[in-house]
């Protein structure tokens, strides 16, 4: 472009300092653009704080439970009707029994502490006390029988609506309509709190106990779907992120560009688009049906997320591989390393965070999901621990989102806060994971 | 080095688990989400009462459950199946096909369905024609088949509130929606004279029945395919809708929800199973002989099921909401005998 | 002999074997490494790998294919197999034989296995489904489930299966959600690799990706409690587009949210790969920042991106919480955004987990849906691909 060619243009300098039109127009753009781009962020970031805020406001309550320090007398005439402590009859005394002792001994504390509530009936009294404190004190009672006969100081969980009454879940004014509680019954907890009998105080067992039926909302924990999902994590850590990165190696760095890998390559792709629930149907047929595992174990329920989430590894493993430029490994090729070890040695590692991304959100829908576990047993009432690993991988277990999925079903209001309580564990289970992906990712990150 | 410790370490970890396929010491039991929470409650009794493991319960439908129980025989299937209808003959002969022959059937109780409003709401008194006229496709006006043309309950009927239909019903994958169409939807029908109509307008007694279950489609009647918890979610977020849902599920939430009578009763586990009360379905789980002698505790698990102390109208299930057997003394007769269906 | 001593038995044997190949062959030369034709490592390697890793693979096959085998028989071929390895490898250890030619070959040949897992799967999940789908269409014409437009499961028979309605359902959902998700998806990634400070990335990137993590059922609530009425009572009502409170849009919308980190984060990845040298020469050219992205960076990344995209619409199909909750399970077919409308997902998960008769076409059809929705993304998939490849670009 020289005076030359169009000699006749009169060259108009304007000023530096102020911009002309046109570089007005594209630095709006510039801005507008820029201004797209936190938009979506804040948009991005406004969405997950709704979402958690609505989660740590109705599950934040589960962690605290209330409790009621009674004195019970086990007596030895129920208890041990034979009176000779042997530990064979003992056991035959149902768990209804000793429902009916701490029921006494509720009204019991009532008299001593001299508390009349008007319109107050036995049954609230009686319902007062979860169902699970009997069992409790059935198992306390067969730990050790020399108890017997003797007044101990139990800490017995409230029942559920007593509790939602002290976590503004159930008000006076619904307590008069409900029929599993009643007003009377709440102004007799408060008056127990009042005496400091009763209290809400933080509760580990939310954590470690196993799932309780649908009239103990109480006592619902998530240990053993805990476990679960830990022990199908292992599996799935253990094998799909090593095959799914072997295959994103193999398909980008080493396949010959036919027909053969185009297959595999549109397969992969449409594995991600088919709903778990269908490998489920495979987890069926293959490894229960055909294999012969066991139901509801976690190494089916891991084997079939090993598979469900391989595509969704591979595919953004490949997008990393293919994003690391040709000359590291014309590079490395130069200096006489063999294909193979230019690709481990120096490819591998500069697309470990790509890589990262792709297995955390792989993982975090494994570990998210209930309706492949449908099929093969595990959306299920746990209630047993399953051992330690390996063996435990064999022994039925439930897992988080089956234990959210369950609770969202149960007809008892107060699940749905043991829900929420169960997301919150989730979401903590998947902040861990996120961690260390980052870390390990700022320690990959490079840019050239 | 370190990547071959790494792996020698996972190879013996998945080398031990390899082994440890051991035989099966708890009850495995599948099926239907309405006698999910009543077999729960039992195992959980089972469980801390008897020195067997708590047995694993899934849901998962009647339909799958089944399914599953009908795979075969041998320690990884599973032993009892819940379901909410009784099983029926094609699934007999695929079970028998598998090798599950000799199978027990036993009824638990019922489970009745109630129709329930938001608490805030106006009072219903429901009848079979009344849910006819309000959800059917075509209903009979002034002696004419015609579209459904109703919007309001209070056209249906000048006692019914003036508020707009919009009625929650059970999904086509729920076994309640069979019972809602047969008792509810299909009772209206006779009642209110159309299936005559529907008769003579299709010279078809087959074709007149399923005339007479097809619901409108126009928005007023919601199917829902989730559970009870959906439809009170609904219902919630649109205050004049009502729901149909189970007995037992309303009576945990009374505090949120007004129940209509139905017929001019009003449902309850007495109402239900003195029979007063007419929409109820029986539930059932069927269990496989086979198993009573392999699996330890199953036995004893279905006898604790069907004794008083549980499945009697005293018992836990009946305080949950489950309309007891008055012929429960001949199931547990069945249940000590062994007895397995016969056909 | 249970099958755990089997396999620590052969594994062993490999460990053996890795140190006996390694100095044996440094003994050969006299320990001077650099007469080998490989390092030495890579003569233990061989060895370990001959011996372990059929042993294995034979322990685990048989295992799967047959459960209840013989453990005295299996233990006995997969050890003699092991022996074989070792002694056969070991034979031809010696300081000219190319043992990293032969690691590398048999590593290679591990890694065509696994990628054939896909392969195998897909059979799987063919093979599990043809039967049952076979079974549907004895039981169901095959023009009425393709081309039927209602669909109205009953429960005496007399059902009509008509499977458009779905795929209607599926696709309208699906598109509305990638309409949320890529625009602020790509923005969001665009955002974070080029114009955020890499401290603001690093915090921002994890956050969004926890919107991944959150389980669906969080969302189906939001979408029922918060979304739905929302969108009734603000839009659908005064517009007269209805008064259903569960929608197309409800799940759209939200899904989308859910589908954000899916497309932001892996796009953020293939565009922070992206040369620097590639905007250098852009911006030293005299290209805006935002130019640069758009003209040069984004064109670049494509395949990437267009991966991610796949990605997320394969989510989006795959979903069935959102969509019960959100936008209903009534199968209809119609434009209003503002309906209730369903899709092929929730119904193989309904109708998989009902009541019905488990041998009744109103259970099995699950099974066809399944496998019809199998073959169409198969086609979608090969479409991408084309596109993709027609119009990639390659730079350095």
């Amino acid at each position: 472009m020289t005076d030359a060619t169009n000699p006749a243009a009169p060259v108009e300098r304007p000023s530096l300092l102020v911009p002309d039109a046109r570089t007005a127009k594209r630095n709006a753009a510039e801005a507008r653009f820029r201004a797209y781009g936190l938009s979506a962020i804040i948009i991005s970031l406004l969405a997950l704080v709704v979402l958690l805020f609505t989660i740590f406001a109705g599950g934040a309550g589960a962690f605290r439970q209330t409790f009621l320090h009674v004195p019970v007398t086990l007596d030895a005439a129920q208890l041990d009707k034979k009176g000779n402590g042997d530990i064979e009859d003992i056991k035959k005394v149902m768990t209804l029994t000793y429902g009916k002792l701490l029921d006494q001994s509720v009204q019991d504390l009532i008299a001593k502490q001299g508390i009349t509530i008007e319109g107050l009936t036995d049954k609230d009294v009686a319902n007062l006390v979860s169902k699970e404190a009997s069992a409790q004190l059935r198992n306390m009672v067969l730990a050790d029988p020399s108890v017997i006969g003797q007044t101990v100081d139990a800490r017995v969980l409230v029942n559920g609506r007593v509790d939602g009454y002290f976590k503004g879940r159930v008000t006076m004014e619904s307590a008069a309509r409900d029929s599993n509680t009643s007003p009377a019954q709440l102004q007799l907890a408060e008056t127990l709190k009042d005496k400091g009998l009763l209290a809400k105080e933080w509760n580990w067992a939310f954590l470690t106990n196993p799932d309780a039926s649908d009239q103990r909302p109480e006592a619902a924990g998530v240990g053993v779907a805990i476990l679960g999902s830990l022990y199908m994590m292992l599996v799935v850590l253990f094998l799909a992120v090593p095959i799914g990165v072997a295959a994103a190696i193999y398909l980008e760095e080493f396949a010959p560009k036919n027909r053969l890998t185009d297959i595999i390559e549109v397969n992969i792709s449409n594995l991600a688009a088919v709903p778990s629930i269908v490998f489920g149907i495979l987890g069926l047929a293959a490894f229960i049906n055909f294999a012969h595992l066991p139901q509801s174990a976690p190494i089916v329920g891991g084997l079939v997320l090993v598979l469900m989430t391989l595509p969704r590894i591979i595919i953004p493993a490949r997008a990393a591989l293919k994003a690391v430029p040709p000359s590291i490994r014309d590079a490395a090729l130069g200096v006489g390393a063999s294909k193979m070890q230019s690709v481990f040695h120096h490819v591998l590692p500069l697309a470990t965070p790509g890589i990262l991304t792709g297995v955390i959100l792989g993982l975090a829908q494994a570990l998210g999901e209930t309706a492949p576990l449908l099929l093969i047993g595990m959306v299920a009432f746990v209630k047993n621990f399953p051992s330690a690993p390996p063996a435990g991988l064999f022994d039925p277990a439930s897992a988080l989102p089956v234990q959210v999925y369950n609770w969202t079903q149960r007809a008892d209001p107060a699940f749905m806060e043991r829900a929420s309580g169960a997301i919150i564990v989730l979401l903590v289970f998947l902040l861990c994971m996120n961690l260390f992906a980052v870390f390990l990712r700022r320690k990959f990150e490079r840019r050239w | 080095m370190k990547s071959a410790k790494l792996a020698v370490s996972a190879l013996a970890m998945i080398a031990a688990s390899a082994t440890v396929a051991t035989a099966r010491d708890q009850i495995q039991v599948a099926g239907s989400s309405t006698v999910l929470p009543y077999a729960t409650i039992v195992a959980e009794a089972f469980g801390e009462n008897t020195d067997f493991p708590t047995p694993v319960v899934e849901s998962g439908g009647s339909s799958a459950g089944l399914k599953k129980f009908c795979e075969g025989v041998g320690e990884n299937t599973i032993d009892i199946a819940n379901s909410s209808r009784p099983i029926k003959s094609s699934e007999v002969e695929a079970c028998k096909a598998a090798g599950v022959s000799d199978i027990m059937e036993v009824r638990i109780g019922y489970d009745g369905i109630v129709f329930a409003s938001d608490i805030a709401g106006n009072d219903f008194q429901f009848t079979a024609s009344d849910w006819f006229n309000a959800l059917s496709a075509q209903v009979v006006k002034d002696g004419q088949l015609v579209a459904n043309p109703y919007t309001k309950w209070s056209e249906i009927r000048a006692d019914l509130p003036d508020q707009d239909i919009l009625a929650f019903v059970p999904g086509t994958k729920h076994g309640t929606r069979e019972v809602f169409e047969e008792k509810v939807i299909h009772a209206g029908c006779k009642e209110s004279g159309a299936e005559e109509a529907f008769k003579t307008a299709l010279a078809d007694e087959k074709a007149a029945a399923k005339a007479c279950a097809t619901l409108r489609t126009d928005g007023k009647s919601v199917d829902i395919d989730g559970d009870y918890t959906e439809t009170l979610a609904r219902i919630q977020s649109a205050k004049n809708g009502i729901g149909v849902f189970g007995l037992s599920f309303y009576e945990n939430n009374t505090d949120k929800l007004k129940v209509g009578t139905f017929g001019g009763v009003v449902p309850s586990t007495e109402t239900i199973a003195k029979g007063e009360y007419p929409v109820s379905r029986p539930l059932f789980f069927y269990v496989k002989k086979a198993h009573l002698t392999e699996i330890q505790g199953l036995k004893e698990f279905v006898e604790f099921f069907v004794s008083d102390e549980l499945a009697g109208p005293e018992g836990p299930l009946a305080a949950y909401g489950l309309v007891s057997d008055p012929e429960l003394a001949a199931t547990q007769g069945a249940v000590a005998n062994e007895t397995t269906l016969t056909n | 002999m249970p099958a755990s001593w089997t396999l620590l038995i052969v594994l062993a044997l490999a460990a053996a074997g890795f140190l006996i190949g390694r100095s044996r062959v440094l003994a050969a030369v006299g320990g001077d490494s650099r007469k080998l034709h490989s390092r030495t490592g890579y003569y233990g390697w061989n060895i370990a790998l001959f011996t372990a890793v059929p042993a294995l693979f034979l322990i685990a096959i048989w295992l799967f294919a047959q459960p209840d085998v013989n453990r005295m028989v299996l233990a006995g071929v997969s050890l003699v197999l092991a022996g074989a390895g070792l002694f056969l490898s070991l034979g031809r250890t010696a300081p000219d034989f190319r043992a990293r030619n032969a690691v590398e070959a048999f590593v290679r040949g591990l890694l065509i296995l696994c990628s054939s897992i896909a392969i195998l799967t897909t059979a799987g999940i063919v093979l599990s489904m043809l039967f049952e789908t076979g079974h549907f269409f004895t039981q169901y014409p095959w023009k009425e489930f393709f081309f039927g437009t209602t669909w109205s499961p009953r429960f005496g028979g007399g059902s009509q299966l008509g499977m458009l309605p779905l795929l209607w359902g599926t696709l309208y959902i699906s598109m509305i959600a990638l309409a949320v998700s890529i625009p602020i998806g790509l923005f969001a990634a665009i955002y974070m690799s080029e114009y955020a400070s890499p401290r603001m990335r690093s915090v921002a990137k994890p956050l969004i990706e926890v919107l991944a993590g959150i389980p669906t059922i969080v969302y189906g609530l939001f979408a029922l409690i918060t979304v739905g009425p929302l969108l009734r009572d603000y839009f659908a009502q005064p517009l007269g587009l209805g008064t259903s409170g569960s929608s197309v849009m409800t799940a759209g919308l939200v899904m989308g949210i859910m589908l954000i980190p899916f497309v932001s984060s892996l796009s953020d990845d293939i565009i922070n790969a992206v040369p620097q040298s590639l905007r250098d020469g852009a911006l030293g050219l005299g290209s805006t920042k935002s130019e640069t992205v758009r003209k040069v960076v984004l064109p670049a990344a494509l395949p990437g991106i267009v991966g991610a995209i796949l990605l997320a619409a394969s989510r989006a199909i795959g979903e069935t919480m959102i969509v019960v909750l959100g936008a209903g399970a009534a199968a209809k077919m119609g434009l209003n955004p503002f309906e209730a409308m369903t899709t092929i997902t929730v119904k193989i998960v309904s109708q998989l987990t009902g009541d019905t008769d488990f041998s009744a076409p109103e259970t099995l059809v699950a099974f066809a849906l399944g496998l019809t929705l199998f073959v169409l993304t198969l086609g979608l998939n090969v479409l991408a691909l084309y596109v993709v490849r027609k119009y990639r670009e390659q730079y350095e």
